[in-house]
């Protein structure tokens, strides 16, 4: 017998066994950088505190909110519907499978929009779509629902109507007591049905 | 890193000059293995000579591994590598045939053509066939169209179809190779003692 041979063999049997332990597809799959830094200079992936509320207020189904605050932060304050994401739990626990959920939209909220932003960037390098920030995060939350400013007298009536917005979307979520101004009055339309003739069914 | 071609590492007009110099160093291994003789090529069908078999179970388990430490290291990425689709029936069925064509003539199409290269009639006629079975091919294809395209299964590999990592089937096919190795080392020197006139 050739000494080689075994040499080989066994070398081959050892390299063989070692692919075994190699962990293979440790890494998610990303796009390519350059993609990533076309969509990180698109400022459409911005909604404001507005239009999240709408959403909640609407019952919106599509609409998912990923808090990406510590679970500390979390529980002393958070949006209605909103889950608890941290950072640093992106990729444990099956996490990742709250996003790319086709008809969902995903909204990233944080203090301010920095880790939400972070959040944004890690998980479009994913190759998730349908994910949004929260402009401004909870501190704008704070300003512009939860203590909506009065506009001045001559600002123009679309500050009215965001702050009328803001003002019934400030007792949907805190439950304060709605301040009526005197002058206003509202027309409340009472829709009627229309009277039909035309006989709906029956024996 | 790689592959380097779809990366853009090299560009894609060089992909025939590298098929050049890769087929020159494939015909010079063929004809360094001895694999331009049909004799030491039928020798895996009677059992005295098993060069074939050992070189190109060789030739596979030394690539399998090594891809997959290259694609651990980094160095290429197996998910970026063509992987040729799949069709159960008819590859069963070309295997069959190639097979009883590689032992009716002594050749398969690459050695048929290390032998031209060494001056073997047998090989020429064997490649003159291998051309007239082609354009016989062509002529009918229509025939067996069907046939053809039947029983895809898509670019699949052994992993995607049995969830069992690709490193398992690599440990088992390295130990069934090197089981052949020594396997087949015991039965040449049975047959090869019963053989009188036979030159390697």
């Amino acid at each position: 017998m050739n000494r080689n041979y075994i040499f080989l063999t066994i070398l081959m049997i050892i390299l063989a066994a070692g692919t075994v332990f190699l962990t293979m597809d440790s890494e998610p799959k990303q796009i390519e950088p350059e993609e990533l830094l076309q969509e990180i200079i698109q400022p459409t992936r911005y909604v404001s505190t507005d239009q999240v509320a709408k959403m909640i207020i609407q019952g919106d189904p599509s609409l998912m909110l990923v808090d990406v605050r510590s679970e500390e932060e979390f529980a002393k304050y958070s949006l209605p519907r909103s889950i608890n994401i941290p950072i640093k739990n992106l990729l444990s626990d099956g996490n990742l499978g709250y996003f790319g959920v086709p008809g969902t939209k995903v909204v990233f909220i944080s203090d301010d929009d920095i880790k939400a932003d972070q959040m944004w960037v890690f998980v479009k390098r994913l190759g998730f779509g349908s994910t949004y920030v929260m402009k401004g995060g909870l501190n704008c939350w704070m300003q512009t629902i939860i203590d909506p400013e009065r506009p001045s007298d001559d600002a123009p009536y679309k500050d009215f109507e965001t702050y009328t917005f803001r003002k019934g979307a400030q007792m949907y979520f805190t439950g304060a007591g709605a301040d009526v101004p005197d002058a206003s009055k509202i027309d409340v339309l009472v829709r009627r049905r229309e009277k039909t003739n035309i006989a709906s069914g029956g024996c | 890193m790689g592959p380097l071609i779809p990366n853009g590492i090299i560009g894609e007009g060089w992909d025939f000059v590298i098929a050049i110099l890769i087929g020159i160093a494939f015909g010079f291994i063929l004809e360094a293995a001895g694999f331009s003789s049909s004799r030491n090529l039928a020798g895996v069908f009677y059992g005295y000579n098993f060069v074939v078999l050992r070189v190109f179970f060789t030739a596979l388990i030394v690539a399998m591994v090594g891809l997959m430490y290259f694609d651990y290291f980094g160095w290429l990425d197996l998910s970026k590598i063509f992987i040729l689709p799949t069709y159960v029936t008819p590859m069963i069925v070309g295997g069959v045939i190639m097979g009883l064509g590689f032992i009716l003539g002594g050749y398969c199409p690459g050695t048929s053509f290390t032998g031209i290269a060494i001056g073997k009639l047998d090989a020429l006629f064997f490649t003159i066939g291998l051309y007239v079975g082609i354009f016989g091919f062509s002529l009918a294809f229509p025939l067996f169209e069907g046939f053809y395209d039947s029983g895809a299964l898509g670019n699949v590999t052994l992993t995607d179809v049995t969830g069992i990592p690709a490193s398992y089937f690599a440990l088992a096919f390295t130990i069934v190779a090197l089981a052949a190795f020594w396997g087949t080392m015991v039965i040449e020197k049975r047959v090869r003692k019963n053989m009188k006139q036979y030159k390697f």
